[in-house]
C-alpha cells in the first residue's frame, strides 16, 4: 500500500511539473488527439468502403480499436518511466542512484515518469469504445463490463510486460534496441484488429508470444457476442490473466538482468 | 551554390555512417509493411474493390520503404534551436535557409534509399500478392523516379516549416507534433490516398501532403496515366515554390526575433 501511496504520489508531482509549461501542454495534447484521431480516421474510411473484415462489421472494429487504444495509453500514461524513459535512464545513469535508495527499483521506475499528454488518446478510444458497443447493438451486463475492465487492465500489464523486454535488452546493450518496437506498437497496430484477420505465424506471434489475442480479443468478441473460435464464456475470463503471467515473468526477468546491470559511468 | 553543394555531399557522406540503426529500421518497417498488407488482405477478401489489390500493396511497400524520407529530422538543428547554437549559423556568409535545405535534402536522400533498396529487394522476394509488383509499364516507373525527386523537395520544404515553428516556440514537441501527424494521415501513411472515398480524391490529391509519395506512387502503379505525368510535375513544382517561400519569409521573420537561451 505503502508502494501505492508512494506511486501516486509521484505521479502527482510530475503531472503539476508538465502543467508548469500549459501552452506547451495544451499543444503536445492536441498533436496527440489529431495522431489517434487519425488513425481512427482510418478505420472510419476502411469501414466506409470495405464495410466489414471476415465477418466483423464496422461496430466491431471500431470497439476492437477503442480497446486496444484505452489500453494502450493508459500504459503509456501510468507506466512511462518504463516504455519512454528507461533507456536514457540507462545512458545517463539516472538508474545507478535508483540501485541506492530502500525501494525497488522497479516501483522506483514507474514512479520516475507519466505521459499526460496521452489523455486526448484514451479520449479517442473511450469514444470509438462507446461507437462500437452502440453501433454493434451490445446489451451490457455486470458480467460483460466487469470483463472489459479485466481485458483491459490485463492488456495493460500485457503491454508493460513487452516494453519491459526492451528495457532488460537495454541494461545489456545501453542502447535503445528498435526491433522490439515490431511488438509493441507493432502489436498496438496490428491487434486494433481482430486475430483472425491474420495468417498463422502472425496469429502464433500474437497469441504465444505476445498474447494480445488473449487478452484483447478473446474477451472483445465474447462481449461482442461473437465469441472467437466458439470459446465458452468462462474463456473470456480467463485467457486475459495471461497479462499478468507475462508481466510476472517479465518482472522476474527484469531483476534478473539487474543483476548483471553495470553502470555507463557517466 | 558551391557552399550549398559540399553542405550536401558531406551530409550525405554523414548519413552513411549510421548502419546499425538501418538494419532495425528496416525489420521493423518490414513487420509493419506485413501487418498492413494482411490486413488490406483480408479487407479485399471481404469486399474486392475497382483498385486491384497488388496495387494497394505496392503502395503499402514504397510507403514503408520510404518511411525515413518522409519521417526522418534533422536532429542537430532542433538541438542547436534549443541550445541557441544557432546563433553561430547567422554568422555564416550564406543563407541559413539553403544551408539547412541542402542538409535535410541530403539526410533524407541517403537515409531513405539505403533503406529502400534493401527494403524493395526483399519485399520484392514474398510471395506473389503479399509482395511488391513491378511497376505498370516501363515508363511509368520512369516518370515515377523524377516525382519522387520532387516529392522529396517538397518534403524538405515542409520540414523547414516545421523547423521555423520550432524556433518561434522554442519546443519543438507541439506544433511539430501536430504537423507530422498531419502529415501522416493525408501522405497516405496510415491509409493509402487511394482508399480514401472517392469524393475526396480530387481535395486530397492537391494538398501538398499528397505530393510527396502518393504522387510517385500513383505514377509507379499505374493509378494516374502516363499523360497525367506533366501534371503531376506541375502540381508538384508549384507546391515546392509555394512552400520554400513560405519558409524562407517564416525563417527571416524569425531571425529578427531570434531569442538566444544564453548558457
Amino acid at each position: 500500500m505503502n508502494t501505492l501511496r508512494l506511486y501516486f504520489k509521484s505521479i502527482g508531482m510530475l503531472l503539476r511539473s508538465h502543467l508548469q509549461y500549459p501552452s506547451s501542454f495544451i499543444m503536445q495534447t492536441l498533436a496527440q488527439l489529431v495522431m489517434e484521431g487519425g488513425e481512427m480516421l482510418a478505420v472510419i474510411l476502411i469501414v466506409d468502403r470495405f464495410g466489414s473484415l471476415k465477418g466483423w462489421s464496422g461496430g466491431n472494429l471500431y470497439f476492437f480499436f477503442g480497446m486496444m487504444s484505452v489500453s494502450f495509453y493508459m500504459t503509456e500514461i501510468f507506466g512511462r518511466g518504463i516504455t519512454g524513459d528507461f533507456p536514457s535512464m540507462v545512458r545517463t545513469g539516472r538508474l545507478d542512484s535508483f540501485l541506492v535508495r530502500p525501494r525497488g527499483v522497479l516501483t522506483q521506475v514507474m514512479c520516475a515518469g507519466t505521459d499526460p499528454r496521452r489523455i486526448t488518446c484514451v479520449a479517442v478510444g473511450v469514444v470509438a469504445l462507446i461507437m462500437g458497443s452502440n453501433i454493434s447493438g451490445i446489451t451490457w451486463t455486470p458480467l460483460k463490463a466487469l470483463v472489459l475492465i479485466e481485458s483491459i487492465a490485463m492488456s495493460c500489464l500485457l503491454i508493460l510486460g513487452l516494453f519491459m523486454i526492451e528495457a532488460i535488452f537495454c541494461i545489456f546493450s545501453v542502447k535503445s534496441v528498435e526491433i522490439v518496437n515490431a511488438i509493441t506498437y507493432g502489436g498496438r497496430s496490428a491487434c486494433q484488429y481482430p486475430i483472425n484477420v491474420y495468417p498463422l505465424p502472425l496469429r502464433a506471434l500474437f497469441t504465444i508470444v505476445a498474447p494480445f489475442a488473449l487478452t484483447l480479443h478473446v474477451p472483445a468478441s465474447w462481449i461482442l457476442g461473437k465469441p472467437l473460435y466458439g470459446w465458452p464464456w468462462w474463456a473470456a475470463v480467463v485467457t486475459p490473466l495471461s497479462g499478468i503471467v507475462v508481466f510476472g515473468i517479465m518482472t522476474v526477468l527484469f531483476h534478473v538482468a539487474l543483476r548483471h546491470y553495470r553502470s555507463t559511468g557517466s | 551554390m558551391r557552399a550549398y553543394i559540399s553542405v550536401f555531399k558531406m551530409r550525405l557522406r554523414m548519413e552513411l555512417q549510421y548502419r546499425g540503426a538501418m538494419i532495425g529500421g528496416i525489420l521493423c518497417q518490414m513487420f509493419f509493411g506485413l501487418v498492413l498488407v494482411a490486413v488490406y488482405r483480408a479487407l479485399y477478401d471481404s469486399k474486392p474493390q475497382s483498385l486491384p489489390i497488388e496495387s494497394v500493396v505496392t503502395y503499402v511497400w514504397l510507403q514503408q520503404a520510404f518511411f525515413r524520407m518522409m519521417f526522418g529530422t534533422d536532429s542537430d538543428l532542433l538541438d542547436k534551436i534549443r541550445s541557441g547554437d544557432i546563433s553561430y549559423d547567422m554568422c555564416r556568409p550564406i543563407n541559413m535557409y539553403g544551408f539547412y535545405y541542402a542538409r535535410i535534402v541530403a539526410m533524407k536522400l541517403m537515409g531513405s534509399l539505403m533503406r529502400a533498396v534493401p527494403m524493395l529487394t526483399l519485399a520484392a522476394f514474398l510471395p506473389k500478392g503479399w509482395g511488391i509488383s513491378l511497376p505498370a509499364s516501363l515508363p511509368g516507373f520512369l516518370l515515377a523516379i523524377p516525382a519522387l525527386l520532387l516529392g522529396l523537395l517538397c518534403v524538405c520544404a515542409l520540414e523547414n516549416i516545421t523547423v521555423a515553428f520550432t524556433m518561434r516556440t522554442l519546443d519543438s514537441r507541439g506544433m511539430q507534433g501536430l504537423l507530422t501527424m498531419l502529415m501522416m494521415t493525408f501522405s497516405g501513411n496510415v491509409l493509402p490516398l487511394t482508399l480514401f472515398p472517392d469524393s475526396w480524391q480530387k481535395a486530397i490529391t492537391f494538398l501538398p501532403y499528397a505530393q510527396l509519395l502518393d504522387a510517385p506512387i500513383r505514377l509507379y502503379t499505374g493509378v494516374y496515366e502516363l499523360s497525367a505525368a506533366l501534371g503531376v510535375y506541375a502540381l508538384q513544382i508549384f507546391w515546392i515554390i509555394v512552400l520554400i517561400a513560405l519558409g524562407n519569409v517564416m525563417w527571416n521573420a524569425n531571425k529578427k526575433r531570434m531569442i538566444v537561451q544564453g548558457g
